[in-house]
Formats: structure tokens, C-alpha cells, sequence
């Protein structure tokens, strides 16, 4: 019994952590632009599988292949804005056009990563669930455990760039008031160029870490997309501690709500938690100013 | 062989008429973000098919296909009435997903990922409707059912209540309209003709499964209903005729089956996008979205 509870504690912190590499690029991104980014759960996939084209097929080494990775990531979501947002913003369009659009990416994407790869599932296969660690009776890999950390770093460096760098600074005042921001001189465009860019950055570790743990497969970003910010908007969106609560809440709800219902319903449990805080509490856990319509 | 192609491919532009229009409805006429079309479209294939599979007459288990779509249509619009545009679209989503879930996991009734096969052809009243051809004319007839209902709805005074809300929900109320309800009704109707469209899917190809009702199918009836432009169902019908033919070339310049299928989204999406940037009202709209 304690070891099952165990292990279901274990479970949910490694599916919290999987979900805070997710939320915290979203949600930076999404603070910033104010609109909801589908394409980004692509932007993971995408990493993903130029991993395993780094790393299996041209057979770099490993650490390269990362490097290239993340620099991917990075700029397909440097493009991605340049192209796409950045023309429709200029044209003064609505949140929700950006955000047709941005679904649009989404299958353009999820449908290239098809057309290239196959529809199959593929396995990077750097590690071996066979080194399995066992504490009390439940068991947890090495790569697990690195996951869990790795999350806890991110969100500490991300949340220590927000706070102080410049850029950062910049990303909060162009997210509170875009007018104000401008006027003392901060180019908007150019905030939204880098929100993008680190944010897809951050979508580059996830898609290494998250490639390392589960297979590959062209849908997995829509899913991650959907639990990442689920997290985020259940946490209360732009924050980075919001991001880091609601991962961890879903993670928890998820994994001990198998309980009571069967496994195959893990996600429809996570999407009815998701509905009843759009409904009852859509700033989230700690989100205290409502969305201006 | 040829002949048998043009009827297979009139078939389905005949299905994706019923269910881009009644996207139409939600989207362009009554300004809802739905993204959860395709789970209407879902219920309203496992409701007819488990209902036939059961011996129920097609002629009513395709109006229960409705209901019952319908149904899931009104219990969607009261939670999610008062959200508006991103967390609207999320929520509808999230609804999709759910469906899904519901569907794939609930094995006892559904059969989870192995799907119904076996799906009886239509019959009415002893007439079956077993060959394309047959098919082909009871869908023409749904068609038409549906456009006509639609259009005398939009031109109804009630219609002018819909495109009220959507383009300005407070001065809508100011004047005494119960935009909650509008809105309720709006997308109950939306998802009846999806459930619809579901039955006659069913019916026609014989056999489904979950994956037939993923995100991905949403791709070409949004791409539809923004092309066409919105609030008009003149381009709904329009885009959806080009739409569904677009890709059919990919067949006969020798792509192998398994690309055909992503090719298609990628040609759905491109066209998207590029729409998107250079005429976002799509070609027949009279509003934008807001």
C-alpha cells in the first residue's frame, strides 16, 4: 500500500516536471503575445524527432545533437513569428485569428513530421528503463530523476531571467501595457521576436528530455501542448510559479485519479480538471488580474 | 471505375457540406470559436451505428444521431457561454479531447480503438440504400434539409438575433435578448447537423474507430469555413466543393497512400495560413473574426 502511494508520489512529480518544461516556454510566450500558441506542442515534437535525425540517424554525437536541437527549436519559433504572427499583427488582427493561425502551424508541422519521418513511433534509446533505481519499493530511472531537477533549474533560470535581466524586464512591460512600453522607448516587435526565441529555446529542452523518457510520435505535441498549458492556465498564466503549482497539481490529479477510474482515462481527467478551473476560476490558482475582453 | 471515384468523391463533399456548414453556423454566424466540432460529428457516428448495429431503423437513429449530438451541443454551451475568444477555443478543445478519451476507453460500448465494424447501409421505410448511387441521393436530400433549415434560420428574425450577439453581445442585451440562450440554441443546432453528418459517415464508409475523429479532422472544415469566409454559406459551399477535390490529384501523380494523408494537411494548412495573411475575410466573408 505505501509502496503503491509511493510510486503514484513518484509518478506524479516526474509527469509535474515533464509538464513544467512545458508550461514555462508556453507561458512565457503566452504572457508576452497574449494569445494561445497551439504550434508550440509542435515546436516539441519537432525537437524531438531532429533529435533522433541528429542523434540515430546522422549519428552525431550526443551532446551536438542537442546543442543542434535547441538552436532549431530556437529558430523555427523565431520564424514561426517572423512569418507568420508578426504579418498578422500588423495588420492589427484579433487574438483569435493568431490563434487560427497558430493551430494552422500545428498541422503544418505534426503533418511534415509524418510526411518525413512516418507515422511510426520511434525510440531515441539512449538509456535503458532497465537502470531503474528502487527506493522503498517503487522504482524511478536515473533519467527520471535528471528530469525532475532539470525542471526545478529551469524554472529557477527562467524565473531569475524574468525578474532580472533586461530582456526580461522588457517581456513584463510590453505583457502589463504594449502602449507604455513603447513609449519609453522598448520595441514591441522586437520583445515578441525574443519571447519566441527563448521560448522555443525552452521547448528545445523539453523535446530532449521528454524525447529521452517517452517514444516519439508525430501527435505527442498536441498532447503535451494541451496538458502544458492546462498547467499553465490551472496555475494562473504568466506566472512561473502558477506554471510550476498547476504542472504539479495535474501531475498529482492525473496519477492518483487512476484510482478510481482506468488508466485509459488519464487525459480525459486532466481536460475535465482543465474545464472546471476555464469555468469557475479562468485566472487560475494565483492569477489575480482577469483578462481584459 | 471512374464513375464509382466521381460518386465516392460527391459523397463525401455532400458529408463535409453538412458538417462545414453547421460549423458555419457556430463560427461564422454566431462568432464561437468551436473546436470541438469533430466530437459532435463523433457522437453522432457512434450513436447511429451502435443504434442500427442494434436493430433500430435508420430513419430514426439518424434523427437520435442529432438529439443526441444536439444534447452534448447544449451541455458544452452552458459552462463554456460566458467564455469568450482563446479560452472559448481551448475549452472546446479540451471538450474534443474528452470525446475522444471517452470513445477510445470505453470499450465496452465502443469497442475502444478496434472501432465498429460492420455498419449497416441505410434502409428507409424497406428502401435500402445499399449502393453509392443510393447513397449519393439520401445525402443530397440531407444536404438540402440542412441548407434549407439553416438559411430560413439566418433569415429568420431570430437569425438577426445570432449575428446581434457576435457583434456585440452587451448592446444585444441592452435591447432585451437573452444572448446566454442565443448562443445555447446557436451551438445545440450546430451540433445537431454535426451529428448528423457523423450518422451518414458511418453509414457510408461502415466502419469506425477513434482516430477518425482526432484534431486533425477539425483541419479541413475550419480550413473550409474560413476560405469560404465567414457568415456566408454560399462560400461555405463553395470551399467546401474545391477543398475536397483540391487534393485529390496527390492520387494520380503517384504518392504512395501513406503520404497522400499528411499531404493533404499540409496542403489544408498552407492554404490556411496563406489565407489567413492576405484575405482573412476568405472570399465570401462578410465579418472577421474577433
Amino acid at each position: 500500500m505505501t509502496s503503491i502511494i509511493l510510486q503514484l508520489t513518484i509518478n506524479s512529480l516526474i509527469a509535474g516536471a515533464i509538464y513544467v518544461l512545458v508550461a514555462v516556454g508556453f507561458s512565457l510566450i503566452y504572457s508576452v503575445n497574449n494569445f494561445i500558441h497551439f504550434a508550440y506542442g509542435a515546436t516539441i515534437a519537432c525537437g524531438a524527432y531532429m533529435l533522433y535525425f541528429f542523434y540515430n540517424i546522422l549519428g552525431l554525437n550526443f551532446a551536438l545533437a542537442v546543442i543542434l536541437t535547441i538552436l532549431f527549436t530556437a529558430f523555427l519559433g523565431y520564424l514561426m513569428n517572423l512569418i507568420i504572427y508578426r504579418q498578422l499583427r500588423k495588420r492589427k488582427t484579433s487574438s483569435s485569428i493568431l490563434l487560427i493561425a497558430s493551430v494552422g502551424l500545428l498541422i503544418l508541422l505534426e503533418s511534415l513530421i509524418v510526411v518525413f519521418f512516418g507515422a511510426g513511433i520511434k525510440n531515441i534509446g539512449l538509456f535503458k528503463t532497465a537502470d531503474a533505481v528502487e527506493i522503498f519499493g517503487a522504482t524511478i530511472t536515473p533519467l527520471q530523476i535528471f528530469i525532475v531537477i532539470f525542471s526545478f533549474l529551469l524554472l529557477f533560470a527562467v524565473y531569475v531571467f524574468i525578474k532580472k535581466t533586461k530582456i526580461g524586464k522588457a517581456m513584463r512591460a510590453v505583457s502589463d501595457n504594449k502602449e507604455v512600453a513603447e513609449i519609453v522607448g522598448i520595441s514591441a516587435e522586437k520583445i515578441y521576436s525574443w519571447s519566441f526565441f527563448i521560448g522555443s529555446a525552452i521547448a528545445g529542452t523539453a523535446s530532449v528530455l521528454i524525447g529521452l523518457e517517452e517514444n516519439l510520435s508525430p501527435i505527442m505535441g498536441t498532447n503535451l501542448m494541451i496538458k502544458g498549458f492546462a498547467a499553465a492556465i490551472i496555475g494562473g498564466i504568466g506566472s512561473i510559479r502558477g506554471a510550476f503549482i498547476g504542472a504539479f497539481l495535474l501531475g498529482i490529479v492525473e496519477n492518483f485519479g487512476i484510482w478510481f477510474l482506468p488508466s485509459g482515462y488519464k487525459d480525459a481527467i486532466v481536460f475535465i480538471l482543465l474545464f472546471i478551473f476555464l469555468i469557475f476560476r479562468p485566472q487560475g490558482i494565483l492569477g489575480i488580474k482577469l483578462r481584459k475582453d | 471505375m471512374i464513375e464509382a471515384y466521381f460518386i465516392h468523391l460527391l459523397i463525401l463533399i455532400g458529408i463535409y457540406l453538412i458538417l462545414a456548414l453547421s460549423l458555419q453556423l457556430a463560427m461564422g454566424f454566431a462568432g464561437l470559436i468551436n473546436l470541438g466540432h469533430i466530437a459532435f460529428f463523433a457522437v453522432g457516428a457512434y450513436t447511429s451505428s451502435l443504434l442500427t448495429m442494434s436493430g433500430v431503423p435508420f430513419a430514426l437513429s439518424i434523427l437520435l444521431a442529432g438529439i443526441f449530438a444536439m444534447l452534448f451541443g447544449y451541455l458544452l454551451s452552458v459552462p463554456t457561454n460566458k467564455l469568450k475568444g482563446d479560452y472559448l477555443s481551448l475549452a472546446t478543445l479540451a471538450f474534443n479531447f474528452v470525446v475522444y478519451s471517452v470513445v477510445l476507453n470505453w470499450v465496452s460500448l465502443t469497442k475502444g480503438p478496434f472501432g465498429l465494424p460492420n455498419i449497416p447501409k441505410p434502409s428507409i421505410f424497406g428502401f435500402s440504400f445499399s449502393s453509392d448511387f443510393q447513397f449519393l441521393m439520401l445525402t443530397l436530400i440531407i444536404v438540402l434539409i440542412t441548407y434549407f433549415i439553416l438559411t430560413r434560420l439566418i433569415n429568420s428574425p431570430f437569425g438577426k438575433v445570432i449575428e446581434a450577439t457576435r457583434d456585440n453581445e452587451l448592446a444585444a442585451r441592452a435591447l432585451g435578448k437573452n444572448t446566454m440562450k442565443v448562443k445555447s440554441i446557436t451551438l445545440a443546432m450546430s451540433a445537431f447537423f454535426a451529428g448528423v453528418a457523423g450518422c451518414l459517415y458511418a453509414h457510408f464508409i461502415t466502419y469506425i474507430n477513434p482516430s477518425s475523429f482526432t484534431i486533425m479532422q477539425l483541419v479541413p472544415i475550419l480550413c473550409i469555413v474560413i476560405i469560404g469566409g465567414l457568415a456566408s454559406f454560399r462560400g461555405t459551399i463553395i470551399a467546401t466543393i474545391v477543398l475536397v477535390l483540391l487534393p485529390e490529384p496527390l492520387r494520380f501523380i503517384g504518392f504512395s497512400t501513406s503520404i497522400i494523408g499528411p499531404m493533404r494537411q499540409v496542403i489544408y494548412a498552407v492554404i490556411l495560413l496563406i489565407i489567413l495573411l492576405y484575405k482573412p475575410k476568405g472570399f465570401l466573408g462578410k465579418v472577421e473574426l474577433e
